[in-house]
C-alpha cells in the first residue's frame, strides 16, 4: 500500500541574501557567513568548495550559474532535511517570481512597471506589444539542475497560462476599441492572447521539460478561481486541455485564494480538466486555529466537498499551513505565533488532514503540503513550517493506522 | 449632454516606482516612517501638480497611504477588526484584509489624516475622496456578529454617515460612493435580489443625506443596466458605471442626474485616445440621455502602473476639451 499522505512543497521559498547580492554584485566570505551556517544544518557537505569556486570565479555568467546551482541544492536540501517526499525544484531558486521569470523569456512582452498585490507586496506587470512566441527556455536550466542534485522525487511547477494572460496588460492583443461590446472585445482578445500564450510559449516549455525528463508538471493557475464566470471558466479548461494535449506526463493543478465564493465553480469544471491528477489548493488560510476534524472547527475546508459532489476523482494536495502573515489567536496545542507567523502544530496538520479525509473518502487521495509557495517567510519559519507538515501527516498516518 | 463635461479622478491611484521602492524598503526594516512619509507626501504632490497643470476640477490625494479600499473605513470603527485573512479584490489580482464583524458597529477612532493628506491639497479648489459603500462593505466582511444583515448594513450606513459629515468638517466637498457588489457578485451564487437591493439603496440614503456634500454612486466591474434606473433615483449628484463591462447600448434612459462614465479601463495599459473618449462618450449619451457628464476611469487606477495612470489621466483630461470644441 502506498504511503498515505505523502508530503510535497507547493513554490518558491525566500532566496538567500547570499543569492540575491551574488546575482549582481562580486560576493565576500562575509557573505557567505548564512550560507556556511546554513550547510552545516542542512548537511551541504561540499560547501567550502563550492563556496571556494564561487569567491574565485570572475564575474560572468559561469559565477551566476554556479550561484543559481548552488542556491538549489540549499532548497533542495531544506526540503529534503524536513522530511517531504516530494521536492519540487528546491523552492524556485533560479527564478526571479512566478510571473517575471517567464515573462522575460517571451518575445513580445514587456514589463511596464509595479501594481500593488496587497499592502507593501507589489509584481511587475508586462504587456504584450505583439505577438508572442517564447525567446529561450524558461525553466529548462533549473530542472536539469534540480534533476542532478535532488534526492528524493521532484516535480517541475510552472505558471500556467491563463494566469500569465490574466496578470498581463493585453496590449496589441487588445486591439482598437470600437466603443461598443467593450466587454466582447475584451473577452474575444484574451482567448487569442492566452491561446497564443499556450501554443507559442508553454507547449514548447513542456516538450523541452518531459524531453528532458520531467515526470510530473504542476501548473500554478491562481488566477482561475478569480474569474468564476462561464466564459472565462470555459476558456480556461479549452487552455488547460492544449496546454496538456499529447504529452506523456503526469500534470497537476495548483490553486490559492480564490474569490469570495471559494472553489465552488472551479470544482464543476475539474472534472473537464484532462490528465488533471492533483489540485493543490489553499485552505490554511481560511480556517481557524484551534484542534478539531469536525466542520466547526475545519470550516476552512469546507470547499473539497464541492470537488467530490462534482466528481473529481484526481489527488488532492491540501494546504494545511499558512503561508502568510498572521496576527490571529493560537491555542497552545494549536501552534504559536512567532512575529508575524503562526508556526502550526503537527496536531493542527493531523486535524486538517483527517477532517479532508473525512471528505474525500479516500486518504490515499490526500498529499499534505503548504497552502502555496513559502516565499514571504524566512527560512528559519519555512523549516519549522515544513517540519509541521511532515510530523503533522505522520500523526495523521497513525491515526488511521 | 447640453453641459461641458469635466474629468475626475477617484479611488486608489497607483504608487510611484520611487514609493513602492520605499515601501518595500519599509516592510524590510530599511527605511524609517518618516522617510516613507516624506515619499508619500512627495506622490500626493506629484498627483496634485498633475490634476492642477492637466486641469482637473476636483482634487483627489490619491489615497497613496490606502492600503486597500477599505481599510480606512475599517480602522475608524469599532465592531470591526481587519482579520488575518487576506481576499482577493473582486477578479483582480490584488488582495484586501477582510474585515471581520465582531461587535456592533459605531465609529470610534476617526481622524481625517487616515483618509487624506489634506495639507497638500490646494486650499482654493474641491477635494474628493473615495469611500467604499455599505453594502459593499457589508458583503466583503465576515459578520460574526449581526443576526440580520440588514442591522449590520443599517449600523455600517450610520457609521459611514459620520465619517462622511467629519470629512465634509475636514474640507472634502466630494465624495464618491463606490458599490461594486451592486453589480459585480463573484462571491455570491445568488443574483442581487429586489429585497437585497432595496437595503442597498436604502443603506446609501443613509450614508449621504444631509451632508450637503456632492456624491458619486459608482459601480464598477460589473454590467449596471439593471439597477441604473433606481440608482438614478438616489439623492445623489451623480451616478457612474462602468462602460467597459455595462452594455449600455440597450439602454434608453433619460436623467437629470450627472453621469459619471467610467470610460478609460483601469485594468488594461492601452491609453485611451481623447478622441476615442470623445467619441464614445457622445455615443453613451444618445443612449443614456444627461445634462452633465463626468468622465472618470473605470475604478481605481491603481491596478496599471502609475506612468500609465498619468497617461489616462491626461486622456480623460483632453478628452473633456475636444467635446467642448465640438460642442
Amino acid at each position: 500500500m502506498a504511503k498515505l499522505f505523502p508530503t510535497q512543497e507547493i513554490g518558491s521559498i525566500a532566496k538567500p541574501r547570499w543569492r540575491t547580492k551574488g546575482l549582481t554584485q562580486p560576493l565576500t566570505s562575509k557573505d557567505l557567513a548564512e550560507a556556511e551556517q546554513w550547510a552545516g544544518r542542512l548537511g551541504i557537505d561540499d560547501y567550502h568548495d563550492r563556496a571556494k569556486e564561487l569567491l574565485s570565479t570572475p564575474e560572468g555568467k559561469d559565477r551566476v550559474r554556479g550561484l543559481l546551482e548552488f542556491s538549489t541544492i540549499y532548497g533542495l536540501r531544506l526540503f529534503e532535511r524536513t522530511g517531504l517526499d516530494n521536492v519540487g525544484v528546491g523552492g524556485e531558486q533560479q527564478r526571479v517570481e512566478m510571473y517575471e521569470h517567464v515573462i522575460r523569456g517571451v518575445e513580445g512582452m514587456r514589463v511596464l512597471g509595479h501594481v500593488q498585490s496587497f499592502d507593501y507586496k507589489y509584481f511587475n506587470k508586462a504587456v504584450a506589444e505583439s505577438k508572442i512566441h517564447r525567446k529561450h527556455p524558461i525553466y529548462l536550466q533549473e530542472f536539469l539542475d534540480v534533476k542532478e542534485n535532488a534526492k528524493g522525487q521532484i516535480k517541475v511547477p510552472i505558471t500556467g497560462p491563463y494566469t500569465l494572460v490574466d496578470w498581463s496588460f493585453g496590449g496589441d492583443y487588445s486591439g482598437h476599441k470600437t466603443g461598443s461590446s467593450l466587454k466582447r472585445q475584451k473577452q474575444e482578445a484574451k482567448r487569442e492572447f492566452l491561446l497564443d500564450f499556450v501554443e507559442q510559449v508553454i507547449r514548447p516549455e513542456i516538450r523541452d521539460l518531459v524531453d528532458a525528463g520531467a515526470s510530473w508538471i504542476q501548473i500554478d493557475e491562481p488566477a482561475i478561481t478569480t474569474h468564476p464566470e462561464p466564459a472565462d471558466m470555459e476558456l480556461f479548461v479549452e487552455a488547460w486541455n492544449e496546454t496538456v494535449r499529447g504529452f506523456s506526463c503526469n500534470f497537476s493543478d495548483h490553486t490559492c485564494y480564490p474569490s469570495e465564493i471559494g472553489y465552488k465553480i472551479l470544482a464543476q469544471y475539474a472534472p473537464k480538466l484532462d490528465k488533471c491528477s492533483q489540485l493543490a489548493l489553499e485552505f490554511a488560510n481560511r480556517d481557524n486555529t484551534s484542534l478539531g476534524v469536525d466542520p466547526e472547527h475545519r470550516e476552512g475546508y469546507r470547499d473539497l466537498e464541492y470537488f467530490i459532489q462534482n466528481g473529481y476523482e484526481g489527488e488532492f494536495g491540501v494546504g494545511v499551513v499558512h503561508v502568510h502573515d498572521f496576527s490571529g489567536h493560537v491555542p497552545t496545542a494549536s501552534g504559536k505565533a512567532v512575529d508575524r507567523n503562526i508556526i502550526e502544530s503537527p496536531e493542527l496538520v493531523r486535524d486538517r488532514l483527517l477532517y479532508a479525509t473525512k471528505i474525500v473518502g479516500d486518504p490515499g487521495k490526500i498529499w499534505a503540503n503548504p497552502d502555496c509557495g513559502l516565499r514571504t517567510r524566512s527560512w528559519d519559519v519555512t523549516y519549522s513550517k515544513l517540519d509541521s507538515v511532515v510530523k503533522g501527516a505522520e500523526l495523521a498516518r497513525r491515526t488511521l493506522s | 449632454m447640453t453641459m461641458p463635461p469635466t474629468a475626475q479622478l477617484g479611488g486608489i491611484y497607483p504608487r510611484s516606482e520611487q514609493l513602492i521602492e520605499l515601501t518595500r524598503s519599509y516592510d524590510r526594516g530599511k527605511t524609517d516612517r518618516a522617510s516613507l512619509e516624506e515619499r508619500f507626501d512627495q506622490d500626493t504632490r506629484d498627483l496634485v501638480r498633475l490634476e492642477g497643470d492637466s486641469g482637473f476640477e476636483t482634487f483627489s490625494d490619491g489615497a497613496f497611504e490606502w492600503q486597500d479600499q477599505l481599510r480606512p473605513v475599517v480602522d475608524s470603527l469599532e465592531g470591526v477588526i481587519t482579520g488575518t485573512r487576506y481576499s482577493r479584490w473582486f477578479d483582480t489580482n490584488t488582495f484586501y484584509k477582510k474585515p471581520a464583524i465582531i461587535g456592533k458597529i459605531a465609529v470610534s477612532k476617526f481622524e481625517p489624516k487616515k483618509f487624506l493628506r489634506a495639507e497638500l491639497l490646494p486650499k482654493s479648489k474641491p477635494w474628493e475622496v473615495t469611500l467604499v459603500g455599505p453594502y459593499t462593505l457589508s458583503e466583503l466582511s465576515e459578520n460574526l456578529h449581526y443576526e440580520a444583515r440588514s442591522d449590520l448594513l443599517s449600523d455600517i450606513a450610520h457609521a459611514e454617515h459620520l465619517i462622511i459629515q467629519s470629512l465634509k468638517d475636514a474640507g472634502v466637498s466630494h465624495f464618491q460612493v463606490s458599490e461594486p457588489c451592486l453589480v459585480y457578485r463573484p462571491h455570491r451564487e445568488e443574483a442581487l435580489t429586489s429585497e437585497e437591493l432595496d437595503s442597498a439603496l436604502a443603506a446609501l440614503r443613509t450614508a449621504v443625506t444631509g451632508s450637503n456634500a456632492s456624491f458619486l454612486v459608482q459601480t464598477y466591474f460589473g454590467d449596471a443596466t439593471a439597477i441604473l434606473p433606481r440608482l438614478l433615483r438616489l439623492p445623489v449628484e451623480t451616478v457612474g458605471f462602468d462602460l467597459f463591462e455595462t452594455d449600455w447600448s440597450q439602454l434608453k434612459v433619460e436623467t437629470e442626474k450627472k453621469l459619471a462614465l467610467g470610460i478609460v479601463d483601469s485594468r488594461e495599459s492601452n491609453v485611451e485616445e481623447p478622441k476615442w473618449i470623445a467619441e464614445t462618450a457622445t455615443r453613451v449619451s444618445k443612449h443614456i440621455v444627461s445634462d452633465n457628464i463626468i468622465l472618470v476611469p473605470n475604478s481605481d487606477l491603481k491596478f496599471v502602473p502609475r506612468k500609465v495612470a498619468d497617461a489616462k489621466a491626461l486622456s480623460l483630461v483632453n478628452a473633456t476639451r475636444l467635446i467642448k470644441e465640438k460642442n
